[in-house]
């Protein structure tokens, strides 16, 4: 697997759009959470007392994990859009075909891009990581590790957005179809997922019937769902009713990593079995 | 030993038949063309046995083994259009490749040499003309200097000049030793650069076997008389053909080429009392030859 990921790297160390996006993303994560980290301590707080008083900043530690894993989670369409890209230039320029001609087993081809896109997710996680450490000593408190689940549910987010990026980059394989598609997608399930939420509290609301969030159930929402922005003390007091629908992370956590397993074995099951 | 063995392989797409049921096996050290037509079957034969096409039914053996990835690393193959990524150089794009077929990286200069590349080595692919990307693709092949080549119209998009250093090329290759399997829709490229052929015609094997017995050319005399019996059994006095064939009301000698003398046969039918009243010499080109065969 080293040797296959070598040549990997041979393909992207000098691909340009590799290195666009990864400054994208590394800008965006840095850039996106000063900007909330900025925004709650300037001006929400100010406009609001009672908020200072509910809570501190969403970037004190044990608070830190969970907010930046959250702002973080809306780039992951960068290393997404990568993972389609990488993919889809193969067949684009025909080299699917050569690496198999040269010798690399079908296996070794689509393994070394399903390594490739955990990769892409660790990376993302490792830099999530930093940035949460960054953010939590920026706001003044003291080092802690409560919480750090959050960077696990980022972890895995990102590698259920990598992973379905390459199914539509396998299953599509035009560059720009692919690309479209995958966008498509993603506001396809937030509506869909947006749907369900509001069915979800209708069901628990006026039939007493509870089956949690089943907007949380989708694909990428199941780790999405993991994922919240921290929520506000006193806000959540008053919302914090038995009459919403109970958020089953459990059920989200399995369903993310049966989605997982489709992905896995569906891109993979596509690039062994049919014609190249 | 083979190195390549077909059995009754078969590949449809859909409903289309590209591939029916084709049989034939390639010796060690020949220069091996598979001649057809546009459409015949030709690329989809060579995808299968490079493992980027799943045979519907059949089966081939690489080196008269069952067809493993290892085998695919000592074959150069270039397979219908040059495959290499865009935006890297001719360097890095045979980087790739020698690291994928597991050797090593000093012969890269060799190959690009060999194909005069040499002087574009470090520019990027999309800045190809189509004849270099063609000749980066030959030079791939090289790498490692693989004992059997597989070459899929090999001098297609190809200048004259590039057409005939890519001809001789591969004649040299060939006398090294190596085996060398190439399809072409030419037969004046199969004639001249192969010692072996197999016929495709719409994914059937027409014939298979060496060239010169194959693709001979003859002269045909066409002889007829009235009396068809007495002319058949004269016919078995008369030297110098090398087959006979009967159509209908007349008799036709094959000759290799050159020897048919209209006026011998002439003169050897009377002398048995024979008249004719049908005499002609056809030269047979190498095109009505692929007719025939394809058609």
């Amino acid at each position: 697997m080293i040797q296959l990921l070598k040549i990997e790297w041979l393909k992207l160390k000098n691909y340009a759009a590799f290195i666009v996006l990864s400054l994208f993303f590394i800008l965006g994560i840095l850039g996106s959470n000063y900007a909330v980290f900025y925004l709650k301590k300037n001006f929400i707080d100010q406009a609001d007392p009672t908020k200072m008083i509910a809570s501190s900043s969403p970037y004190d530690f044990t608070y830190t994990w969970q907010t930046t894993s959250y702002v973080s989670g809306f780039l992951l369409v960068l290393p997404g859009l990568l993972m389609i890209l990488l993919v889809t230039n193969e067949f684009s320029f025909r080299t699917h075909r050569q690496n198999i001609i040269d010798g690399w087993s079908r296996k070794n081809f689509i393994d070394v891009k399903i390594v490739m896109a955990v990769i892409a997710a660790l990376i993302s996680t490792v830099l999530v990581f930093i940035t949460a450490m960054l953010f939590g000593f920026a706001s003044g408190s003291s080092f802690s590790l409560l919480g750090i689940e959050n960077i696990g549910y980022f972890f895995l987010k990102a590698i259920s957005f990598n992973m379905l990026a390459l199914l539509f980059a396998v299953l599509v394989r035009r560059t720009g179809f692919a690309i479209g598609l995958f966008f498509i997608y993603l506001g396809f399930e937030n509506i869909i997922w947006a749907i369900l939420q509001g069915l979800s509290m209708k069901f628990k609301i006026e039939y007493g019937f509870d089956i949690g969030y089943m907007g949380n159930y989708l694909p990428l929402n199941a780790s999405d769902g993991l994922l919240h922005f921290p929520k506000n003390a006193v806000v959540d007091m008053a919302k914090n009713s038995s009459k919403m629908p109970h958020d089953y992370m459990y059920v989200s956590l399995a369903l993310a990593l049966a989605y997982l397993v489709i992905f896995y074995a569906w891109s993979r099951n596509r690039i062994i079995k049919t014609d190249l | 030993m083979p190195v390549l063995t077909i059995e009754s392989l078969r590949k449809d797409y859909g409903r289309i038949q590209a591939l029916k049921g084709v049989s034939f096996s390639v010796p060690k050290g020949c220069v091996f063309g598979i001649l057809g037509p546009n459409g015949s079957g030709k690329t989809t034969l060579l995808g299968v046995i490079s493992d980027i096409l799943k045979p519907t039914a059949g089966s081939y053996k690489l080196f008269d083994e069952e067809p493993a990835d290892h085998h695919r690393r000592q074959i150069g193959t270039f397979l219908e259009t040059p495959n290499f990524y865009h935006y890297l150089s001719a360097v890095q794009n045979l980087t790739i490749s020698a690291a994928i077929k597991q050797r090593g990286e000093d012969d890269i200069e060799k190959v690009l040499e060999t194909v005069n590349l040499a002087q574009r080595k470090n520019s990027r692919f999309s800045t190809y003309s189509l004849g270099m990307k063609q000749r980066l693709a030959i030079a791939s092949c090289l790498l490692g200097s693989p004992d059997v080549l597989v070459l899929d119209e090999p001098t297609n998009g190809l200048d004259p000049v590039g057409i005939a250093e890519t001809r001789e090329l591969i004649k040299k290759l060939a006398q090294q030793g190596k085996t060398i399997i190439m399809a072409s829709h030419l037969l004046d490229e199969v004639e001249k650069v192969c010692t072996h052929v197999a016929i495709l015609k719409k994914g059937e094997l027409v014939t298979t076997g060496k060239v010169d017995e194959i693709l001979a050319n003859e002269d045909i005399v066409e002889v007829g008389a009235a009396d068809l019996g007495r002319l058949q059994q004269a016919a078995r006095q008369l030297h110098g053909y090398s087959s006979m064939k009967q159509s209908e009301s007349i008799l036709q000698f094959y000759y290799p080429l050159g020897t048919a003398n209209l006026e011998n046969v002439n003169r050897f039918f009377f002398e048995q009392n024979i008249v004719l009243n049908h005499l002609q010499l056809k030269k047979k080109s190498l095109e009505s030859k692929f007719f025939e065969l394809t058609n």
